[in-house]
C-alpha cells in the first residue's frame, strides 16, 4: 500500500509518543533523588476524562496541572481527533500489535458506534452525581494500569529469570556477557525490585481482550468503545479541517474497505469519526484525497446518537449512584481499608482517582496494590496501602508526587511523617512475647518514627511453669503514623502479628481531643 | 588431719592456679574452642579525636599497619552498617568518612578490589544515598572500589557446625568468598541485644528471614558469626546512638564519643566499646555467649592495648 509523507509523518509521531510515553514510564521510580526530575504522569496531563474527573471533584479546577488537556480539547475542535490518530499511546500499541497478531475485517453495524458515546454520557452523568467511574474505561489509564500491574511485571519477570539462568548456568562466553549487563539493565531498564500485584492477571486479561478486539476489526475498541475517543468526536464535529473528496467518489470505492476508522462512507465524511491516520492521502489511486481548511458545502456526516439512547444513557449515569450505594459505606466497615499518605478524605478519593496506577508504580516499598472489592463496588484499581506486601517508605513522598488528579496530594517531607493513614494493632494471640514467652522486637527495630511508635515493655511472666522476664512490644497510638514496616517485617509466617487498620487516619475529618487519653 | 599452715595453702593455691592456666593454654583446647582464638593475647587499639582520617590510620597502625591485614591482589570486602534510610547525624549507619579512610588504606596495601555491601532494611537505594556512603564511594575514583547492591541470587545455605540457634543459614556469597573481611559497624543502642556491635554487623550478609535470629539473638550471632570470620573489626564510635536503636531518628539520642576501636578479635572489639555505653561486656549476652564458645576474649584484662 503506498503511503503519503502525511502517513509517515503520522506513525513518526505515534512511535515517539508511546517512545516518551514508555520512557516517562521507566522514569516513574526512584533512582536515587527524592523528588522526581520528570514530569512522568504528562500522560494524564494531557488527559481531558482525567481533566473532567478532577473538574467535577470538590474544589477549584486544577488548571496549572491540566492546561495541556485543555490545549488537546481546543485542537480537537479545530482539527478533529488528532489525539487518537497520532498521540495516544492506547492507539498506537493497537495498530502495533493489530499487524503481528493480524487484523479482522468484520464491518459491524454503525450502531456500535454509538456505544463510546452512550457510555461517555453515562460516566460523566453519574460523575456528576458523585460516583467517577471514568478511570475504568479511560484508554490512557487502562495503558498504563495494564503496564504497571501486568505488562511490566511480567517482562521483568522473563527477563530476570533469563538472567538467573546465566548466572546459575555457566555458558562460555554467554555467562559473562549477561552477567555483566545484568547492573545496566537492573539500574535503567527494569524495576530494581521485581514488581508483584495482587490484580496483575486480572488487569492483563482486560488489556489482552482488547487487543483481541483488533482479530474482529481494526481499531474496534477506539471506533466502538473509547469514551475517550467518544469525547474528543462530539468535539469534532465542527472541526475545521475537511477530507476532500469528502465521501467516496462513484469509480473507486477503496476507502470504504480501507479506512481504519471506516469514516469514509457513501454519502460523506464521519468527520468525528475520522481518527486522521492519513492513509488515504497514500492509497488513493488517483492521489485525490487531500485534508485541508473547510470551504464550500460541507458533507460532514454526523452520527446520530438518537434521543433514545442518550436519554437511557444518562438514566443508567443517575442510576448508578444509588444503586451502589445502598451498601453500607465499605470504609468504615473495613479497618485494613488503608490509603497511600496524602490522600484525600475517602468520598473525594473516589471522585478524584482515576486508577491510573502511577502510585502504584512508583511506590518504593511495592505496599500500594489495587483494590478489587475491599473498598467497595466502585473502588477497583484505587491503591491499598497492603503492609503484609510492603510497607510505606518513611522518607518517601513520590505517590503524591506523580498523582494526577490529586487524590493523593502531595506532601512536603516533614508532613509527610505526620501524616497517619492507620495505627498498629499487635495480635497477641500471634505476637511471639505474647503468645509463646519467646523475645522478639523486629517490630520495634524497624519503627521509623524518630520516638519510637513501638516500645519494648518488660514484664515478669509465667511461660511453661517458669516466672521469666520477656519483653513485649507496645504501640505508642499518639506516635504512630501507620507505615506498616511493622506488619511488613513481623517474622511470624503466614498473617503477620501486627497489624495495622485505618484508625486514627490522618484525612478522615473528625473533632479533635484536645486533652485526655489520647490527647 | 594435717594442719596446712596460711603460707602452705597460699603456695599451692598459687601452684595450682598456675598448673590450671598452664593446661588452658595448652593448643589441644584451643582446638576446641574456635578459629579465631588466638594463642597469644589479641591486640585492640582505641583512639580519640575529630579528625576520623587521622584518627582510622591512628587504630590501623596501632595493630601493625594495614599491611598486616590486606595483601597486595587481595578482594577485601569492607562491610559497613548501612542498613536505614537515614542521614550521617542521626548514627544509624557507619560514618561515610570511616568508610572513605579504610577503603583509602586498602587500596594504599594494593588490594586488587575493594567491594562495599550491606543488606539493608530500608530501601536499598534511598540507604546508600542517604547514609552519605555513596558519595564518598564515587568520590574514590578508583574502579578498584565497587559499593554494590546485594545480588538476591548471591546466597549460599551453609551448614553450621557446631551451632547451637541455628544448624543452617543462607550466607552471602561475595562476603564468603573475599580474601578479607572488614567488618565496619557502627556502635548502637538495639533492645534485644542491648547493643549492636561487630558481630551483629554481619547479619548484613546474611539471607533468610532475618527476624528469626532475634529469639535467641545471642546464640544466633555466635553461629552467624562462627561461619563468616570477620579478620578486621573497627567499631565507628565517632558517633553512638544510646537509644531508639538501631534505627535512631532523633539528634537528641545521639552522643558524639569521637572514638574509633579496632581489633583482629571482635569479640574485644565489641567487649570494649561496651564501655561507651557505660556498660559492661557481661552485660551483652550476645558477648557472653561468644566468649564461651570461644569466638573471642571479652575478658579485657586479657586484652593487649595497643
Amino acid at each position: 500500500m503506498k503511503q503519503s509523507s502525511w502517513t509517515c509523518a503520522r506513525k513518526i509521531s505515534q512511535s515517539f509518543c508511546l517512545a516518551v510515553f514508555l520512557w516517562l514510564f521507566l522514569q516513574t521510580e526512584y533512582r536515587g533523588i527524592d523528588q522526581l526530575p520528570y514530569p512522568v504522569s504528562l500522560l494524564f496531563r494531557i488527559d481531558p476524562l482525567a481533566a473532567l474527573a478532577d473538574f467535577m471533584a470538590p474544589g477549584a479546577f486544577g488548571w496549572q496541572f491540566f492546561w495541556p488537556a485543555l490545549l488537546i480539547l481546543l485542537l480537537t475542535i479545530l482539527f478533529g481527533r488528532f489525539f487518537c490518530g497520532w498521540i495516544c499511546p492506547l492507539g498506537s500499541t493497537l495498530d502495533g500489535l493489530g499487524k503481528v497478531i493480524g487484523r479482522g475485517q468484520r464491518a459491524f453495524s454503525p450502531g456500535w458506534r454509538r456505544v463510546k458515546y452512550y457510555l461517555l454520557i453515562a460516566m460523566g452523568t453519574a460523575t456528576l452525581f458523585g460516583v467517577q467511574l471514568l478511570g475504568l474505561f479511560d484508554p490512557l489509564a487502562i495503558f498504563l494500569r495494564s503496564l504497571t500491574l501486568a505488562v511490566y511485571p511480567a517482562y521483568n519477570y522473563g527477563l530476570n529469570r533469563v538472567f538467573d539462568f546465566f548466572y546459575d548456568h555457566q555458558v562460555p562466553l554467554l555467562s559473562p556477557l549477561v552477567n555483566n549487563s545484568y547492573p545496566v539493565f537492573r539500574d535503567y531498564l527494569m524495576a530494581f525490585h521485581q514488581p508483584v500485584f495482587v490484580l496483575g492477571l486480572f488487569t492483563l486479561l482486560i488489556f489482552l481482550a482488547i487487543v483481541l478486539l483488533e482479530k474482529v476489526e481494526q481499531r474496534f475498541w477506539c471506533k466502538n468503545l473509547c469514551p475517550l475517543g467518544g469525547l474528543l468526536g462530539l468535539c469534532s464535529r465542527y472541526a475545521i479541517l475537511q477530507r476532500t473528496p469528502q465521501g467516496l467518489c462513484a469509480d473507486c470505492h477503496e476507502c470504504d474497505s480501507l479506512c481504519r476508522s471506516g469514516a469514509a462512507r457513501e454519502p460523506g465524511h464521519m468527520r468525528s469519526e475520522c481518527l486522521l491516520c492519513m492513509d488515504c492521502t497514500g492509497y488513493c489511486p488517483e492521489e485525490k484525497v487531500k485534508f485541508g481548511l473547510r470551504s464550500g458545502s460541507d458533507n460532514n456526516l454526523g452520527i446520530d446518537l438518537q434521543r433514545r439512547g442518550v436519554l437511557t444513557a444518562m438514566a443508567s449515569g443517575v442510576m448508578i449512584a444509588p444503586t451502589v450505594r445502598i451498601g453500607p459505606l465499605t470504609h468504615e466497615q473495613n479497618p485494613y481499608l488503608i490509603r497511600p499518605p496524602g490522600a484525600v478524605p475517602e468520598a473525594e478519593f473516589l471522585q478524584r482517582c482515576v486508577r491510573c496506577a502511577e502510585c502504584m508504580k512508583v511506590c518504593i516499598g511495592r505496599t500500594l496494590q489495587p483494590a478489587l472489592f475491599e473498598a467497595g463496588p466502585v473502588g477497583l484499581w484505587t491503591p491499598l496501602v497492603v503492609p503484609r506486601i510492603g510497607y510505606c517508605e518513611y522518607n518517601c513522598t513520590l505517590c503524591g508526587q506523580v498523582c494526577p488528579t490529586g487524590a493523593i496530594a502531595p506532601l512536603k517531607l516533614p508532613e509527610k511523617k505526620k501524616n497517619v493513614i492507620g495505627l498498629a494493632v499487635i495480635k497477641k494471640d500471634r505476637c511471639l512475647p505474647f503468645a509463646k514467652g519467646i523475645e522478639c522486637l523486629v517490630c520495634e527495630e524497624h519503627c521509623p518514627t524518630g520516638e519510637k511508635a513501638i516500645v519494648m515493655e518488660e514484664k515478669d511472666v509465667l511461660v511453661n511453669g517458669e516466672m521469666r522476664r520477656v519483653k513485649f512490644p507496645k504501640v505508642i497510638n499518639r506516635l504512630c503514623i501507620g507505615c506498616g514496616i511493622c506488619e511488613t517485617k513481623c517474622p511470624v509466617e503466614g498473617a503477620s502479628a501486627v497489624r495495622i487498620i485505618n484508625e486514627g487516619e490522618s484525612r478522615r475529618k473528625r473533632p479533635e481531643l484536645l486533652a485526655g487519653p489520647y490527647g | 588431719m594435717t594442719q596446712v599452715d596460711r603460707r602452705t595453702f597460699m603456695r599451692n593455691s598459687i601452684r595450682t592456679a598456675l598448673a590450671m592456666a598452664a593446661v588452658g593454654s595448652l593448643p589441644v583446647i584451643d582446638l576446641m574452642s574456635a578459629p579465631a582464638l588466638a594463642a597469644e593475647m589479641p591486640s585492640l587499639a582505641v583512639r580519640k579525636g575529630k579528625d576520623i582520617q587521622q584518627l582510622l590510620q591512628q587504630v590501623i597502625s596501632a595493630l601493625g599497619g594495614i599491611e598486616s591485614f590486606v595483601k597486595p591482589g587481595d578482594i577485601v570486602v569492607v562491610k559497613p552498617n548501612i542498613g536505614w534510610d537515614r542521614t550521617v547525624e542521626l548514627a544509624a549507619n557507619t560514618h561515610p568518612q570511616v568508610v572513605k579512610a579504610l577503603v583509602q588504606l586498602c587500596l594504599d596495601a594494593g588490594a586488587k578490589q575493594v567491594r562495599i555491601f550491606d543488606r539493608t532494611c530500608n530501601d536499598e537505594r534511598r540507604c546508600y544515598t542517604q547514609s552519605g556512603i555513596r558519595a564518598v564511594v564515587e568520590g574514590i575514583k578508583s574502579d578498584r572500589v565497587s559499593l554494590e547492591y546485594i545480588d538476591r541470587r548471591a546466597y549460599q545455605e551453609l551448614k553450621i557446625s557446631g551451632g547451637v540457634a541455628f544448624d543452617r543459614w543462607k550466607f552471602y556469597k561475595p562476603a564468603l568468598e573475599a580474601d578479607r573481611l572488614i567488618n565496619v559497624p557502627i556502635a548502637k543502642h538495639h533492645s534485644i541485644s542491648r547493643l549492636t556491635l561487630g558481630m551483629k554487623n554481619l547479619m548484613g550478609v546474611i539471607g533468610g528471614n532475618r527476624g528469626r535470629l532475634h529469639r535467641n539473638i545471642a546464640e544466633s550471632l555466635v553461629d552467624i558469626n562462627s561461619v563468616i570470620h570477620s579478620d578486621l573489626t573497627v567499631i565507628d564510635a565517632t558517633r553512638i546512638l544510646v537509644a531508639n536503636g538501631p534505627q535512631g531518628g532523633r539528634l537528641e539520642d545521639v552522643r558524639h564519643t569521637e572514638t574509633l576501636i579496632a581489633s583482629a578479635d571482635i569479640v574485644a572489639a565489641d567487649a570494649y566499646a561496651t564501655s561507651l555505653f557505660n556498660l559492661k561486656p557481661e552485660d551483652i549476652p550476645t558477648i557472653v555467649a561468644a566468649a564461651n564458645r570461644g569466638l573471642g576474649v571479652m575478658d579485657l584484662k586479657q586484652v593487649r592495648r595497643v
